[in-house]
């Protein structure tokens, strides 16, 4: 059993990426392999509350990080820097400084991008 | 050594594809049981589908692959997931969504991802492609 990282980087609303890297994450869950999240770049607008896109915009992917928890998935991290609003943004990320984020890449063994 | 290939990206969009065929031509070639699965998710699932038609000049990725598959008994899976999204069919498939026609390609595989789990369990590294 391999502890996996998934990086979405994507944004949720310009493609499928973030959608399927997150559909790659709750089905190793599922199976019980140990996975964590980190987000980046355009990805992190899946952080922000109150989402409400239409058809046309795609599913609500924000609203499957309250449920993270039931897949075991506990540890979503993004970088410090980021300076997202607390007010605004879901409170279950954990912010890394500069060293602590690149020195996470090589604490997993895999690490799949979308 | 035994690897597993993620190909994510699209054969139209990136090279990974490509990137990913050279790869696995050289490891084969050296060494022959080093690849166990190749697994395609998100738009990689593209290069299942029999009926696109690549000009003539130009590599037909899919053939390309399905010699792979021929020559060193590789398995190629697609997330079935992902490949019903974008059309790409198999004929069971297309019996439960009642349709009249199939486009899964020979010698690809509609699986989910758990069978990517279990490739990643059973091998020692994944080399993703995107």
């Amino acid at each position: 059993m391999k502890h996996t990282l998934i990086h979405l980087n994507s944004s949720p609303y310009s493609s499928l990426a973030c959608k399927e890297g997150l559909d790659l994450a709750l089905v190793l869950a599922t199976f019980e392999q140990p996975v964590d999240l980190c987000l980046s770049g355009a990805a992190l607008a899946l952080l922000t509350l109150k989402q409400n896109p239409t058809t046309e915009q795609g599913k609500n992917l924000h609203k499957l990080l309250d449920g993270l928890e039931f897949y075991d998935i506990e540890n979503v991290f993004i970088q410090a820097n980021q300076r997202l609003d607390p007010n605004t943004t879901w409170q279950g990320i954990q912010p890394l400084n500069d060293a602590e984020w690149h020195a996470m890449f090589s604490h997993y063994p895999q690490v799949f991008r979308f | 050594m035994q690897y597993t290939l993620f190909i994510t990206g699209s054969p139209y969009q990136s090279k990974a594809c490509h990137t990913a065929l050279r790869f696995i031509r050289a490891a084969l070639n050296t060494y022959p049981n080093s690849i166990k699965g190749v697994f395609f998710y998100e738009d990689a699932v593209l290069i299942g589908n029999q009926t696109a038609q690549p000009p003539r000049d130009e590599i037909n990725l899919t053939h390309a692959w399905q010699e792979i598959a021929q020559q060193h008994n590789v398995p190629l899976y697609l997330c079935i997931a992902a490949a019903v999204r974008r059309g790409i069919i198999s004929e069971s498939e297309s019996r439960r969504y009642e349709l009249d026609q199939h486009t899964l390609a020979d010698h690809f595989q509609l699986e989910g991802l758990g069978t990517l789990v279990d490739l990643m369990n059973t091998t020692n590294n994944v080399i993703q492609f995107r």
